[in-house]
């Protein structure tokens, strides 16, 4: 900080010297700070919907394959048959809070339910696992999941985003909870855990679980519903 | 009860697991420039957790009632010039960035003036460090964590209220400061070792820095085994039946 | 009274004897946390780079207006609406790279190399040497990020930009993309241009006598 000016009377001259400084100043600062916040307003203008589209298209993108299954998702002459998503919000009550669950409901072209994918998120070994889990229309199985972020061990944890360790999570029946098993999975609702990190595959797991749980009524119901 | 797993898990993480230095690569410049000696690294921490609680409070408040689609302020300004459905949508987290470094940089300068009132010989001792502390990265940084989990949630209901806001702001800190203390009883041990002259300074210093943050890798996982240690029995019931 | 720099003096400085992570260690943050890809830190250098050039050409272009004590929020306040631009422009046309380079990005507005190319230099003189000084210390920026990601990446995952240059027998040291292998990295590759520079001060001091 400039220590202040001496007592002494000061010259008429150099005090509009001062004044003058301080104006021109803050008009230099002013002036850019409008400068830059127009450029800025412009630039959110023109780039904002692509940025969201961006956010949508990274679950949208992934629909296909986890209802399907990668090999027909990607088969070329189911292009022109693509499927159709919409999102809706499903509220479920669970130990006196409101938790809400972004849906994404998948028809086909003809219009009927090709099936649901619900975005659920949970404690991982390291930070959050983010995943897209997909049902049958009724959701009586799981057709599949994909992990959107992790934060798990690079080379053990993070080997839960593979596709041959999610595959197995591929027509699962719902009526009984997923069990991670260590190795050598033999019932239809066992998987095997990536070695090394258990933890990683067992916290997945049990996300799934818990999606399937909350959201096994509600989505039934408006499977029902659809159907009438 | 579950606020407060939230905020132990929240705290744990920003002191330990995920540390501010040794983690998520913030904060190394005055790691590595004033951690020669203890009483300088531990007055540096407080000085960065005081500057950093104050800055997360700016942000946050600033965050929530201003800038974020559907704040407050924002809303009855453009109440003004447009119908009240649009006024809601006005979206000003583009400024979001300018805001925050003013904010830290008028939170350094309070800061500055507080010590230099009332802590004469500290601010003295303290020489170039203090205004410095503005480009110090673990600030900026925090604001941006608080905003990411106001902004950048699903769920609104999800959003970061201040406690949580100021929990990862304070233990942020606190992380930064055990990470400069712990290199600064190192640095003062080495001193009296022979270190090859290429590596003298910040050479051995980050190699240092690098054992550390394999001791502090040890950290991970725990908050996962905490939050289920912590998580009341009747959400228990149902992880157990895959058991 | 020392002669100011040249432009091409500005420009050949910036890239090696004046390296603003090995020889200054500034902007070390981004350094240790884009490094464990390539493709990230060529990213972030490139952001960098846009980010350090039109700053350092709004600056020199108002630097007869600058005044001692607003220069550093006039610095910033330029600095941040670049940063704000950059991010945004990143979202919108390459969401990945974004996504993984996260908060680093914003992170770019207390960089200290920036500020301080802007102090040093751009407030002082004219567009043209402040211009070829930006790409200087951006390109001395990109070479420092691209050998320590390079080591990392291939020491770590075998792979260089993704496609694989080791034989696949190599096991991966999975250490040197976590944050242990960032700081080691930085500190042998930095006693290695210290070692490098010792010994050629060493040689002009031989030669001399």
């Amino acid at each position: 900080m400039k220590p202040l000016p001496p007592l002494d009377p000061i010259a008429s001259s150099a005090l509009e010297r001062l004044k003058h400084n301080y104006i021109l100043q803050a008009w230099l600062v002013l002036m850019l700070a409008l400068f830059f916040g127009a450029s800025l307003a412009v630039v959110h203008l023109r780039l904002g919907p692509r940025i969201e589209q961006n956010k949508a298209n990274e679950t949208r993108h992934r629909i296909p394959e986890i209802i399907l299954g990668s090999a027909r998702a990607e088969d070329p002459a189911r292009q022109e048959r693509a499927l159709t998503s919409s999102a809706r919000t499903i509220s479920v009550k669970k130990q006196g809070r409101e938790l809400l669950y972004t849906v994404y409901e998948a028809r086909h072209p003809e219009g009927n339910l090709a099936g649901w994918v619900a975005k659920a998120a949970g404690q991982g070994y390291a930070d959050k696992v983010e995943l897209l889990i997909g049902f049958s229309p009724s959701v009586d199985a799981i057709t599949g999941i994909f992990v959107l972020d992790q934060k798990e061990t690079p080379g053990l944890g993070n080997k839960i985003t593979t596709v041959d360790w999610r595959s197995q999570f591929a027509e699962i029946k719902t009526a009984q909870p997923v069990e991670v098993i260590k190795s050598g999975a033999k019932r239809p609702n066992q998987i095997d855990a990536i070695t090394g990190a258990t933890i990683s595959s067992r916290s997945v797991t049990r996300i799934v679980n818990t999606t399937v749980e909350d959201l096994r009524g509600p989505l039934a119901a408006l499977a029902r519903n659809a159907k009438d | 009860m579950h606020y407060l797993t939230d905020i132990i898990l929240i705290a744990l993480g920003a002191a330990l697991i995920n540390n501010f230095v040794l983690y998520y690569f913030v904060g190394i410049c005055p790691f590595i420039g004033v951690s020669r000696r203890i009483d300088m690294a531990i007055g540096m921490g407080f000085a960065v957790t005081f500057v950093i609680s104050i800055a997360a409070f700016l942000s946050w408040t600033i965050t929530t009632f201003m800038l974020k689609p559907g704040a407050p302020v924002s809303k009855w300004a453009a109440g003004f010039f447009m119908p009240a459905a649009s006024a809601a949508q006005v979206d000003l987290t583009v400024l979001s960035y300018i805001v925050y470094i003013f904010a830290i940089a008028s939170s350094v300068q309070f800061v500055e003036m507080y010590v230099r009132r009332f802590y004469p010989s500290l601010y003295r001792s303290f020489g170039v460090f203090l205004p410095l502390i503005t480009t110090n990265c673990a600030i900026l940084f925090a604001c941006l964590i608080i905003f990411s989990r106001i902004v950048g949630v699903d769920n609104p209901a999800d959003a970061w209220d201040i406690g949580r806001a100021l929990t990862l702001a304070v233990f942020g800190g606190i992380g930064f400061t055990i990470a400069i203390t712990i290199m600064a009883g190192i640095r003062e041990e080495l001193e009296l070792c022979d270190i090859p002259k290429p590596l003298k300074g910040a050479g051995i210093t980050l190699i240092v820095a690098s054992i550390l943050a394999m001791a502090f890798m040890g950290f991970t996982g725990v908050d996962s085994g905490l939050k289920s240690a912590l998580t009341p029995a009747a959400v228990e019931h149902t992880q157990s039946a895959e058991e | 009274m020392p002669v100011a720099p040249t432009p091409a003096e500005r420009f050949i400085q910036g890239i090696l004897p004046e390296n603003p992570v090995y020889r200054q260690l500034l902007g070390l943050c981004p350094t240790l946390a884009v490094t464990n890809g390539l493709k990230a830190a060529l990213t972030m250098a490139g952001a960098v780079a846009f980010v350090l050039f039109c700053a350092n050409i709004v600056t020199s272009m108002i630097r007869h207006l600058l005044k001692p004590h607003l220069r550093i929020v006039i610095f910033t306040l330029i600095i941040a609406t670049f940063v704000t631009i950059t991010d945004r422009f990143l979202a919108a046309y390459m969401y990945n790279m974004s996504k993984t380079l996260g908060p680093y990005i914003p992170l770019i507005i207390v960089n200290c190399i920036i500020i301080c190319r802007c102090e040093v230099c751009a407030s002082r003189q004219s567009m043209f040497t402040a211009a070829a000084d930006a790409l200087g210390q951006a390109g001395g920026f990109a070479l420092a990020l691209a050998s320590i990601a390079a080591v990392r990446e291939v020491l770590g995952t075998g792979q260089l930009f993704g496609i694989q240059v080791l034989p696949t027998v190599w096991p991966n040291w999975i250490i040197m993309i976590l944050p242990p292998g960032a700081f080691m990295t930085l500190g042998l590759l930095l006693g290695a241009v210290n070692w490098i520079q010792l010994r050629r001060s060493e040689k002009a001091g031989q030669t001399s006598e």
